[in-house]
Order: C-alpha cells, then structure tokens, then sequence
C-alpha cells in the first residue's frame, strides 16, 4: 500500500474497513472486491474524488490505476458530485415510445435546468440514461435509484413537489 | 506438429500457435497493430482477420489457435475489404498530422494506410482530441493520435511492471492514460516509443529532429552492462541519433541507460584529440607529441594499469601484449568493485543463460539491486513473477523491483556467513551435504533466519543462484562464494547442465578477463596502495574513472597525488582532470570488435560507424606505444591480433565464423583448488556501508550523457539512508549527523527508510556522499564535527 | 407440444410469482421451495443431472440459446481448480426486463435453482452479477439469500449433506456490455467489463482463469422444475429444439406491455393480442423486434412467426433474450435508429476498433439523417460501416449495433431517405 496518501478527510470508518475485510473473503481475489468497496465510498463521500480512488487503492492494495480504470468505465460511479436527488430517465427504445422525450422536456422546464445539470439549489440533477430493464413500466425514471415506473409530468410534477417538500431528507 | 493450409500453401507449426504466428513464420504477410510477439494477446485491432475455410465470421488470426488441416485464407477480396473498412474507422479519429508527426516514415497507420486503406476518407463528423499525459523524462505523448491498440498498457504492466498506463473510459470517449500525477518510473520506458505503432507514444530526446529514412544502422553492442544487449547505433551521417534494441535478438527490449547514452558520444566529454597538460591545463597536440610526452613519463619506469571491462576483447589482448612487452613487472587492475582477488570457487560470469534462469523452478538473488545493475534480467524475473514462479531475495535493502518477490529478507552484510551457514545445516538435515561442510560450519559460530529462504529454494530440482555485488565486493568474498558453491554441489546445481552458480559481474567480458589476466589481476585498491606507497612511478588508466565509480575514489585520489596519470580513452571522465596525456581511443560502436556477455554469448560487431575526431581503436594505440617505447610490436593487423587470442583462449576461435559464432558460449571460470573458510572480521564500526548502483550516474558514459544525468535528478533518494530502529538505537533522529569511518568524520544528512536492513549505512549517491565509497564499516553520532 | 389453449400450460419460472410474501422464504416453503432440493442433494449423481439438463432440450434464456446441458457438460472435471458458477442477471439488453421480476417476487426460486446447478458442477462459491440499477431487486435476494443461510439452504452442508456452497450478490455499475459473459467475469473480477476472445471459453476458462458457467437468471430458475419433473417432461413443452415455457418482455405499442411466460412455440400475434391486449393504434404492427434491440426487425409479415429459436431465425433475426419491442403505425422508425444508435455507441467497451469508432460514427451520421440533413451517401455509409462492424469483434455488441440501422434501411428505404434528404412531411 503507498504510503504516499495525502492528508484528507475522506477515510473509511473502522465500521467500513471491517465490512471490507469480511467482504473481500468472498471472492477468490482482492479486486473483485473494487466495485462493492467504491459503491460504499460513494455512499459515505458523496462522489469519488481523486482522494477516495487513492484511499480505496490504499484499503485494497490496488495500483490507483486500477481504480480509475474501473470509475470511468462505468457509468454509475461519479467522479463529480450531483443533486440531492438525481432523476435518471430512460430514453432508450421502450420508454422513447412512451413519451420518455417529452417526460425529460417536461422536467427539464419545471426545474429550470437541462439534461445534465443540477438545480442552483444543489436538489435535482436530471440524466438521461439507457435502458433501466423495466420497459413494462416505460417511461421509467429513477430516483436515487428507486424505480418510479409509467410516470407521466403530471405524476413527476407531484413527485418533484414531494422531494422538494421532504427538504432533501431522502 | 499441427499442419495448415495457408493460401494452400501447407505448412507446419508448433501445436497451439495462432494463425498469425504461423502466417509471420511462413512468410504471409498479415496486418496487425495491437500483436506484439514479447506481450500478451489483445486481439483488439482487428486488422489480422483471415479466413477459414467453413467458419461464418472471418477470425482474428493473432488469438485464433491453429487446428489440424485448418484451411486459411489471408488475401480475399472481402478481407481487403474488411481492413479497407478497419483503416477507415481507424483514422476517423486520427489526425492527418504526418508531415509534422515523427513516427512519419516508421508508421505502421502510415503504412498500412497507403497498402490496404482507401485514398479518402467519408467521415465528415467533428474530430476527437484527446489529452495527453506525462510518461518521464524519455517519452513524449500524443494522445489524439492513439489508436487504442494497448501494447504501451500491457507493456507497462507486464514488462515494466508498473502498471501505471491504463485505458479510461469506454467508447469512442476510451483513452489510454497514465496517472496524472506521477510520471512513469520505468527503467525500460524508452521501448514505449518503439512498440507505440502510431505516433502516439514519442521518443523525447529525438524529437523534431529527425526522420526514419535518414538513419543509417550500425548492429552493435551495448557494453553498459554485462547484459550486453543487441543494438541498432542509428546515426546520420557521423552524428549518433538513437539507439533501438534489435527485434529477433535474445532480448526484445533495451533499457533507458542504454538507449539514452547516445548523446555522451558527441558530448564534450570525448577524448577526441590527443593532449597533454601544459601550465596545468591541458592542449591539444599531434599524436606523435603526445606519444613522446608519454614515452618520457613511462620509459624505464615501474608502472601500474588500470583498464575498463567494456573495451573489446580485441582491446583487452592488446593491453596484455603491451604490459607483456613493455612492463613485464606491471601491475593490473580492471575491476573497481572487488576487494578480494583470490579466485572465486566459481568466478564471475553465468553459468546459465537468461532464458535459462527465467524457465528454473526457482531463483534465488542475493544481494543485488537488479532492477539497476541489470534491467533487462529483471525484466525476465518479472516475467517469471506473471507466469506465477517464485523468485526469492536476500540482500541488504528491499530494492524495489515492480514485481511480487516471493520470500525476501534484509540482512547486514556482515550476517552473510550465518545465513549460508544456516542453509548449509537445514540442506544437511535434508541429507544433502559436501565435503567442506563441516570446516566451513565450524568457522562461522552464529546463524541467520534469512539462510531459510536460500535453503528453501536449494531444494528444488533447478534453481539459479544469482551471486550480486554485495557478496562480490566483500573484503571475505572468496570464502562467502566458497560457502554457497558447497551448498549448491550439496543440492546438485553444480553439475554440467545444470549448474545454478551465477555470479553478477561488474562488466562485460568477465569469462575472457579472468583467463587473460588471471595471472597478474590485482585489485584496484592494491593498485593505488602501491602508488601511494612508492612503489609505482606511473599509472595508465584504460577507459576507467575510479574517481566517478567503483569503491576507491580517495585511495585512487591519493595515488593520483604521487605520480603521473596517462589517460587513455574515448571519454575524459572525473580522471581526465588528473591526466598528463591524453591518447584518444575509439569508443565500442567506432570499432570493429568481439565482445563476451555475462552468459558468454559472443557478439562482434563489423559495422562501426565513423569516428567523430582522431580516435584510434585500442588495439592499434597500444601497439604504436609498444613501437614508440621501442618495443617490438607484436601484431599489426585485426587478422593477427584474433589469431594472437586465439593462442591464449582457445575456445573463441570460432567467434568471427558467422556459423559458428552462435554456438558459443563461454563458461566462467571455476576453481576447485582452493578452500576458504569465513574469517572472523573485526568490525571497526557498527554499521555496515552498502552503496547504491545507479543505472543512470554509474560509469563514464553514464555520466557524459546529459539525458541519463538529468534522469538521475529524478530518481534520487537522500544521500545516506538508514533503517529507523537504526537510529532509535543509536537514541538519534534523522537529519544532519557525523558519519565515523576509517577515513575520519564528516556530517551528512542521514534519512530513514524502512527497507534498507537494520544494521546498514545506505550511500545512495556514490560519489556525492564522496569518501564513503571506501569503507565498508562506519558509525553514526548526534551534533556537528 | 403447445395445446391450443397455451394458458393451459402450467407457468416454470411465473409458477409462484404473483403470490403474495412469496420472496419470503416461510411463503416460498408453503408453495414448495426446496422441496425437492434434498432429493437432489441426497440421490442425484452431479453427472446424471447434467444428463436430465441435456434431455429437457433447455436452451439458454439469456439471449444466445446456447443448450444448457451441453454448456454444463463442457466443464472439465478434476482440474485441480474450483469451478464458479455465476448467475448473469445484468439484464440490460433494451426491451429485457424479466429476471428482474423472478428476483424481485421468487428470490427463492433462484436460489434454488443455483444450488442444484452448483451440486450439478461441483461448485461451492457461486456469484449473482445483477445489474447496478436494481438495487432493490439486489435487496430482496440479499434477505433471501440471509434467510437461505439461516436455514442451512446455502453454506457448508447444505441440509445435512456432504454438499457445501456460498452465494453472494454483485452489482454491477451501469455498463451493457457486462451481460455478455466474458466481460461480465472481467467486471466480477474488479476491472473494466471488456469482453475476452475466446477460446479459452469460460468453461475452461473463466473466473480467475478457473472453469466457469454462467447462466442467465430464467435458465437457471427453469432447473428445480426440470429435475423435480424430469428432463422429458420439460422437453415435451413447447416444439421440438424449443423445448419448455420461455418469458417474453412485451413493451412498446401494446396495451398491456409486462411479462407474459408462455410455451415456445407460440405465435407473435397471439401474443401480442390475447396477452398484451394488441396495439396502441392500427392492427398491425409497423416493426417487431423481437429479442432485444440487438437483433434484427420484423414487420407484419412475420406476425405469425412462431416464438422458437428456429422461427426466428427463418424469420430472419433472433428469440434473443425474448424482448419484444412493438412499434405501431405512429411510431418514428428513424429516431428509434437514431437513439439506439445512441445506446450502442455509449455502450461500446471501446476495445475492438470497428465497435469504437463504428459506433459513433453511426450515431452521428443518425443525428444528421433524423435532422433531414443527410444525403444518399450517408445510407450507403450507414450501410457499409455498419456491415463491416458486425463479425469483425471480440464480442456481439457491434452485431446488435449494425443490426437496427440495417432493418430500418432493409425496410424502410424510402422513409429513410426522405427523411435524410430533409423531405419528410
């Protein structure tokens, strides 16, 4: 492990280490532990910065390289930080073809930002994202990955009302 | 043996190789980009479809095995148009920049482009561009002119070992990338550019300043280290460009202090005319001047010689000719960094070959920093560390090696003889001993854990012991090398076939050295003595810089205070500041020449390229001081002064036979006559002085080298380096302390590290640290001297 | 054999799912949850298992049909090495949408189904690779699979026998191309999912270079039914060579999208209308894909195709993993291209160089054709670069790119280039 670590308040609890230590003897080798332990970074530190690639390399004696290989490839890891409540919508076919378009313009108007952006108020980020494998229920849109399934604006309109209400309390 | 149909063609392969490997060994000719035949198989380019006769899908042949009677197809009309296809895609995104770009001419996308891509292209899209990285002081990027192939990622992770070049992201958004704070730290990063085959990855040091088709190539040598690595000299006109490994040789890659030092050849270092000092500074003259000016300080005089291991063998037999003919009495020296001359039980040279030494059930290395004495045969341990085979250490640092050691330990270098002397009675439990054993067990009363490892590596069917240069410089090293020869005829790796007794030499040639001087070698140390002590009036130093290397700067210092230098050399060095004449020599790449590697390979390089001044080969400068001393000369052609080695070393008279040539391969020396026991050493001090090789600041042209010098700067530690229990001990804190030796104190900076070995003085810059060099013992206190 | 009235036919995989509690394992137990797992576990020889796998003629459900008995067969035995079994339920494939609904309401089911698959394989750590986004459905297996240990189902002994196995859920992070299983072993492993060149196959090959099954979720929730009923049991449903009852993810124009486990064999049209409640508007339907977004379109012609491995392919496309997308008479067949086009550039792993920078370059010239700013040589590029994409890869990914773009131009020629020409009404 480098011991070259900067100074920084981004550092597993000894709760977490000790979840990582019982995870990590699940799998036949240490990297296949990567993707649960930056799921866990991710929920304690928000996103994952440059320091927490570095800090979860150090927890699991990976190269950092190895980190960032796997943050950037997929699309779940979040290297910046976004909206309290991010609102992911599937575009892709089945819900295209039931009005996931005009859902996204729809929100996009009510909050005031574009695909991609998050409310000034730091409350919303809204994304397009691919297929969420729910098509039965298009259009689908997910809330810090709750499935909210044949949402209309109007039912998003209500739900947007809720979250904002709820003051960002998740 | 599988059989094919290539083209109809039928051919034979060895069972398990891929198509394209069968195609590239019968002469059909397959595009690929991301194939490199030293990496593993990515198969991503996908220009090496073929076709196999009823298969649906044509098979990308770089990762498709070969099956009996397979029927492949490499030239239809669908797979021109399928690498027509994959060339489009490939320069969708690439910029058409070859006229400013300096992989132009050398290009595999250029070239490929012009043989199976069409004249225009269709995308009329915006272009992607990509940020580039750094990758050391060696390697220039270009990133929006990648082609993804991934030979620089699994090059850097299975070859350098470090691991730190990555692809990130996914899509046509994929970029290959380094780590954005940290340069690349690879002793091998100069093959990047090589194996790049667009101009992605750059040389730095040549950019902008030439072009491929202006090169012309010189096959050589490399004598840097005694690896002695197959090279391409590339010069234009006089002027030396690169040097590039050569593909086909026994090792694919070369390392950045072989390939950077082509600068030090038009450096201001050269000894390109001769000189002689005059009013303290020295002039340029006329041969003949400088001839007679050495005449008179040598003429009737008791001389001593100091040469380098790096000249030809050529160069070496002349030197014995002239001692033989001139001084007869002389002294001789060549090795800067041993104490012990006697001979070694088995002396310096491999007795394996690297391949050999990769493919053993086990390797055991003892105190060598091999990733700095010998790049490229750490690179085959690295290799050995992929495929999963140990390689086990014992030395005085945990030098860092970018791969997994499998059993290592630090130790004094004083514990060597308990830590033999603890393998020898585990072997022996075992029932493996030698004749020999119980002497040398009753000489050494203590035992040392770390003699586990070594043990435990014995036992194997084959191992490789590789002997470094802390063994090899102990003032006790004839009875440590002894000790380990005992042990390993106990467990049998000292037979004919099997023999495991390597022992790391400290340049090339060593197999020829040790039987042309045998008989009137000395050590370095002794040399200088004698010259302090009266007993020499003059000193001729060959080629060597025992004020810049080795363990004797200050005794080399004092004797340079007594008598008179000759120098003669391609390069001045810190010596040339003490010369009274200089007699220019020419350098390893301006000669014809036969030069002998540590496993004994004999190479002879015949395509020198030109000479930049007046510089003569050795062999003919020391013939015309034998004529100009008055002696008689005792060859005068190339011709006769290989039939005059010959006379001496038998066994080399096929080295300028191009058949024969390659069978060669010279054993080291072995001596069963003499037995050494360990001698119970008085330590003056407590702690024991271990210095630091550094591939980038060791040896002359190391030195002359402005690229390899400013590497240096980026891989330095603090100068001394010691454990923290070290200090602890001594109640002291790191910092600025006196340093006790035989030579007296002096206040250094001392720091801490904990893989340098409890109980060791680390001198990580030779020479900086100045008179440390000389001992091996000292002593830390706290305060100001 | 299909009978005239397919709802006859009792449900394998549906057979629990709209049972209340049933993700609970008391619940799962009344209705007959590991019921027969001891008989397996006590009596079964693991290679006879293998031998009922090959007789219910059981194809794979993730999409390739690939016969499972015959993948299982494949693993060599007494390597020295373990042999993983790993559950692919990275259901990403765009229209897919059914092991979600057999994790989320009968966890249990696939437990079960793992455990005897693992017996079968002399497997004892066996992994589910869901899908990053189901979280939830990642939840309801985790408290299964909790309660499974509980229970002695998973573990060292399972019920008292010699048999022992581990099983851990692992989500992925929102990337496609991890459902194809080489790349889905690359991702389990901790690296970037990029699909490996085969041979070595998974079998031989796989997880940690060690022999490697991976099943997809509905293959591996049809194994309690076949070997509590017996391999000639599951055979004589369906036709021959598309034996059993096969989920089909219905969504898009249709009344009734959802999921709907019928016996292969069944026609398209009767799916679509006694099931899914027929179309939004008209009577036929204007495009069918009908095995995910990979594979290649269907029109009214084909509505009577028969839902088999083989009717799809005489059709001309593939059952693929049962995704059927409808698209009536109102539906915009260039922005539905254009947006997979979308899917598969962004879901490129970039490794193989026709998928890369196809993929994209697809993508852009679909922007430019929706937008009528393309021209006749964009179709002929359309057509030649997705051409060459597809077979030219590691992996299939290209092949379910070019597919769309190929369809729509097979299809509609002259929509399209109206389109592109900028003459659309």
């Amino acid at each position: 492990m480098s011991a070259a670590v900067s100074a920084s308040s981004h550092r597993f609890s000894e709760a977490r280490l000790a979840e990582i230590a019982e995870l990590v003897k699940r799998y036949p080798g240490v990297q296949s532990a990567l993707m649960p332990v930056l799921y866990m970074a991710q929920e304690d530190f928000g996103y994952l910065s440059m320091d927490v690639q570095q800090h979860v390399a150090d927890v699991l004696g990976l190269r950092l390289m190895q980190v960032r290989e796997v943050v950037t490839f997929y699309t779940m890891f979040r290297e910046k930080p976004c909206g309290t409540f991010l609102l992911e919508v599937c575009t892709n076919a089945g819900c295209m073809l039931n009005g996931a378009n005009e859902l996204v313009a729809h929100m996009c108007q009510s909050l005031g930002i574009k695909v991609g952006q998050t409310t000034p108020d730091g409350m919303f980020t809204v994304t397009e994202v691919e297929c969420a494998g729910a098509c039965g229920g298009a259009p689908v849109v997910q809330v810090n990955n709750v499935y909210h399934e044949k949402v209309t604006p109007e039912s998003m309109d209500a739900l947007i009302t809720h979250m904002r209400a709820s003051g960002g309390a998740k | 043996m599988t059989s094919l149909f290539i083209n109809d063609q039928e051919v034979e392969v060895t069972p398990g190789t891929s198509i394209l490997e069968a195609c590239r060994q019968n002469d059909h000719d397959v595009p690929y980009f991301c194939y490199h035949p030293e990496l593993s198989v990515a198969a991503n380019c996908r220009m090496c479809l073929v076709e196999v006769e009823g298969w649906p899908k044509p098979a990308a042949s770089c990762c498709t095995p070969v099956s009996e009677g397979m029927k492949v197809k490499t030239q239809t009309a669908s797979l021109k148009k399928d690498r027509k296809m994959i060339m489009e895609y490939l320069l969708i995104h690439h910029p058409l920049d070859c006229p400013v770009c300096d992989q132009g001419g050398g290009c595999k996308l250029q070239d490929y482009a012009l043989e199976h891509g069409a004249s225009k292209g269709r995308y009329a899209e915006p272009k992607r561009a990509v940020v580039n990285y750094e990758l050391g002081p060696f390697v220039n990027t270009c990133m929006t002119r990648c082609i993804h192939c991934t030979r620089c990622v699994r090059f850097a992770d299975e070859v350098a070992g470090t691991g730190d070049i990555g692809v990130l992201n996914r899509s046509d958004h994929m970029s290959i990338a380094g780590i954005v704070e940290e340069a690349l730290e690879s002793e091998l990063s100069g093959n990047l550019p090589d194996i790049c085959p667009v101009g992605a990855l750059l040389d730095k040091p040549s950019h902008d300043v030439s072009r491929p088709w202006e090169m012309s190539h010189h096959k050589s040598t490399c004598t840097l280290c005694p690896n002695g690595c197959d090279i391409h000299i590339e010069s234009r006109g006089d002027e030396v460009m690169r040097i590039r490994p050569i593909a086909g040789s026994p090792e694919p890659w070369i390392c950045d202090r072989g390939r950077y030092v082509y600068d030090a050849f038009r450096s201001d270092a050269r000894i390109l005319e001769p000189a002689l000092r005059r009013d303290g500074e020295l002039q340029t003259v006329g041969w003949d001047e400088a001839f007679d000016h050495a005449v008179s300080l040598l003429k009737g005089k008791r001389v001593g010689i100091l040469f380098s291991p790096d000249w030809s063998v050529e160069g070496h037999t002349a030197i014995r000719m002239m001692r033989d003919t001139l001084f007869p009495d002389a002294k001789v020296a060549f090795d800067l960094h041993r104490r012990d001359m006697r001979p070694f039980a088995f002396e310096e040279g491999l007795s394996m070959t690297t391949a050999q030494i990769e493919a053993a059930d086990q390797v055991v290395v003892l105190g060598s920093d091999l990733r700095q004495r010998l790049p490229l045969l750490m690179q085959r341990l690295r290799k050995r560390g992929h495929a999963g085979k140990p390689v086990s250490r014992i030395g005085a640092m945990n030098y860092r090696t970018n791969m997994n050691i499998s059993s290592d330990a630090i130790i004094r270098p004083r514990d060597w003889p308990a830590v033999i002397a603890r393998a020898m009675e585990q072997v022996r439990d075992l029932g493996k001993t030698a004749a020999g054993f119980d002497a040398w067990l009753a000489a050494v009363p203590a035992r040392h854990e770390a003699g586990k490892i070594l043990a435990d590596a014995l036992i194997a069917d084959s191992c490789a012991l590789l002997v470094g240069e802390e063994i090899r410089s102990d003032i006790d090293a004839a009875a440590l090398i002894f000790g380990l020869d005992l042990l390993m005829r106990a467990c049998g790796h000292a037979e004919a076939g099997s023999d495991g007794r390597n022992l790391i030499p400290e340049g090339m040639n060593a197999q020829m050295l040790s039987s042309i001087f045998a008989d009137v070698r000395v050590s370095a140390g002794e040399l200088f003595a004698a010259a302090s002590a009266g007993e020499l009036d003059a000193i001729v130093v060959v080629g060597s810089d025992p004020l810049g290397d080795g363990l004797f700067p200050t005794a080399a210092a004092a004797a340079l205070d007594k008598v008179p230098l000759i120098q003669i050399g391609s390069i001045a060095g810190r010596i040339g500041e003490r010369a009274e004449v200089q007699l220019p020599a020419a350098a390893g790449s301006e000669i014809e020449g036969t030069f002998v590697n540590m496993e004994g390979r004999i190479r002879v390089a015949t395509n020198p390229i030109r000479s930049l001044g007046q510089e003569r080969p050795l062999w003919k400068v020391m013939m015309r001081l034998v004529q100009v001393m008055g002696g008689e000369v005792p060859v005068v052609s190339l011709d006769e002064l290989r039939a005059a080695i010959v006379v001496r070393v038998p066994s080399l008279a096929g080295a300028w036979s191009a058949t024969e040539q390659d069978k060669l391969l010279l054993a080291p020396a072995r001596n069963r006559t003499s037995t050494y026991t360990p001698v119970q050493q008085k330590h003056a001090f407590d702690l024991d002085v271990v210095s630091r090789y550094s591939m980038y600041r060791e040896g002359m042209w190391a030195r002359a080298s402005k690229l390899l010098s400013e590497a240096a700067m980026l891989h330095c530690l603090d100068d001394l380096l010691v454990h923290p229990d070290t200090l602890a001990e001594a109640g002291l804190k790191p910092g600025e302390m006196i340093v006790h030796s035989f030579l007296g104190k002096a206040t250094c900076q001392v720091g801490v590290r904990d893989d340098v070995s409890p109980g060791v003085l680390f001198v990580s810059r030779r020479g900086i640290a100045g008179a440390l060099s000389d001992t091996d013992t000292a002593s830390l206190t706290g305060g100001q001297s | 054999m299909i009978p005239s009235d397919p709802k006859q036919v009792k449900q394998i995989c549906f057979d629990r799912i709209n049972i209340p509690d049933v993700n609970t394992l008391a619940v799962a137990r009344e209705h007959g949850a590991y019921e027969f797992l001891p008989t397996v576990l006590k009596t079964f020889e693991p290679a006879k298992i293998v031998d009922e796998m090959k007789a219910s003629g059981l194809r794979g459900r993730g999409g390739a049909g690939f016969p499972t008995g015959l993948k299982w067969s494949f693993v060599p035995r007494n390597t020295g090495k373990p042999t993983y079994l790993l559950c692919n339920a990275d259901e990403g494939e765009p229209g897919t949408f059914k092991d979600r609904d057999i994790m989320r309401f009968d966890p249990h089911l696939l437990i079960e189904g793992m455990i005897m698959a693992g017996f079968a394989l002399n497997v004892h750590d066996a992994y589910i690779y869901i899908r990053g986004e189901f979280l939830h459905e990642a939840s309801v297996m985790n408290e299964a699979i909790r309660e499974a240990y509980a229970a002695n189902l998973l573990g060292e002994n399972i019920l008292g026998s010699n048999y022992s196995m581990h099983l851990t859920v692992h989500r992925g992070a929102g990337a496609y191309i991890c459902g194809e299983e080489t790349a889905l072993i690359e991702s389990l492993e901790g690296k970037p999912g990029r699909p490996r060149f085969k041979p070595p196959f998974p079998a031989v090959e796989g997880f940690y270079r060690c022999p490697t099954v991976v099943n997809n979720v509905e293959t591996l929730a049809t194994v309690p039914a076949i070997l509590k009923h017996g391999g000639a049991w599951h055979a004589a449903i369906g036709v021959p060579n598309n034996t059993g009852c096969k989920i089909f993810s219905v969504s898009g124009h249709v009344n009734k999208p959802g999921n709907y486990e019928v016996p292969m064999g069944t026609s398209l049209r009767m799916l679509i209308e006694d099931y899914c409640g027929g179309l939004q508007h008209g009577s036929v339907p204007k495009v069918i894909i009908p095995g995910g977004s990979s594979t290649p379109w269907l029109t009214a012609e084909h509505y009577d195709t028969p839902l088999t491995y083989d009717g799809m392919t005489k059709a001309g496309s593939m059952l693929g993993s049962g995704a059927i997308i409808v698209m009536d008479e109102t539906a915009d067949v260039v922005a539905v291209t254009r947006r997979l086009a979308h899917f598969y550039a962004h879901e490129s792993c970039g490794q193989c160089t026709p998928c890369r920078e196809g993929t994209g370059w697809l993508e852009r010239i679909m922007i430019r054709v929706e937008d009528g700013q393309g021209c006749d040589e964009d179709l002929h590029v359309l057509k030649e670069a997705s051409t060459h994409m597809a077979g030219r890869t590691i992996c299939a990914l290209a092949d379910g790119a070019a597919a769309p773009i190929l369809s729509m131009l097979k299809h509609f020629p002259e929509e399209v280039r109206a389109r592109a020409l900028g003459k659309a009404a």
